[in-house]
């Protein structure tokens, strides 16, 4: 497995874990509320410092681990490989800001809106991650 | 399974004949990484036209003793 592909696995992981902790109380701050919970900056902070650092430390292993592979830098499939799963990211990102949109329109929750579009933001850095894996697996 | 482009190579053989080179050292003298080798050596990748050149010269032969067109999926 390239120093690449480890990353995208570690990376992969954090974001998702990462999620789940903030969407654990979203989910439970909106029971308790009995409504969607407006966003909450503490809960928003709390998600970037936590994928920072593990990020960071993920990063640091996996480098660790991987000697002069992790200081060379991407080749030429490697690079069609990060470009292609950035696109198709986008189409995730897309899909989830329309979705957003769309209950916008017919709910009118603006917190709703929030966590959906923060939702899918998420989802598009996981999904990113996700095929680059697929490709550098089946090849691009 | 992404659709494998229809060109064949003679990697393999290539690097048999020239000392059991490894998948490695190719990758070194090409400036790819090793994965990258496996894959243009299992057909998952075609690689750029200064890659092909550079292996070619790497085995001193011509860019079409390494790759060739696969006629049958050319369809």
């Amino acid at each position: 497995m390239s120093f690449r592909e480890k990353t995208a696995w570690g990376m992969g992981l954090v974001l998702i874990l990462a999620g789940i902790w903030y969407f654990k109380r979203v989910v439970g701050l909106s029971e308790a509320l009995g409504e969607t919970a407006a966003p909450n900056i503490r809960f928003v902070i709390g998600y970037i410092v936590l994928v920072v650092l593990a990020s960071i430390l993920v990063n640091i292993m996996i480098a660790s681990a991987s000697g002069k592979d992790a200081e060379a830098p991407a080749d030429e499939r490697e690079r069609a490989i990060l470009d292609k799963a950035g696109h198709w990211s986008g189409y995730v990102l897309a899909i989830g800001a329309v979705a957003g949109l769309w209950h916008f329109s017919w709910l009118k929750d603006g917190n709703l809106l929030f966590h959906i579009v923060f939702g899918a933001l998420m989802a598009s850095q996981i999904a990113e991650y996700g095929f680059q894996i697929f490709l550098f697996r089946r090849g691009v | 399974m992404a659709k494998r482009p229809p060109i064949g190579n003679r990697i393999r053989e290539l690097r048999e004949q020239h000392g059991q080179m490894s998948q490695a050292a190719l990758a070194e003298a090409i400036g790819v990484t090793r994965q990258t080798v496996i894959a243009i050596e299992q057909g998952r990748y075609s690689p750029s036209l200064e890659s092909a050149f550079r292996i070619s010269r790497v085995f001193g032969v011509g860019l079409e003793d390494v790759f060739s067109w696969l006629e049958p999926q050319d369809n």
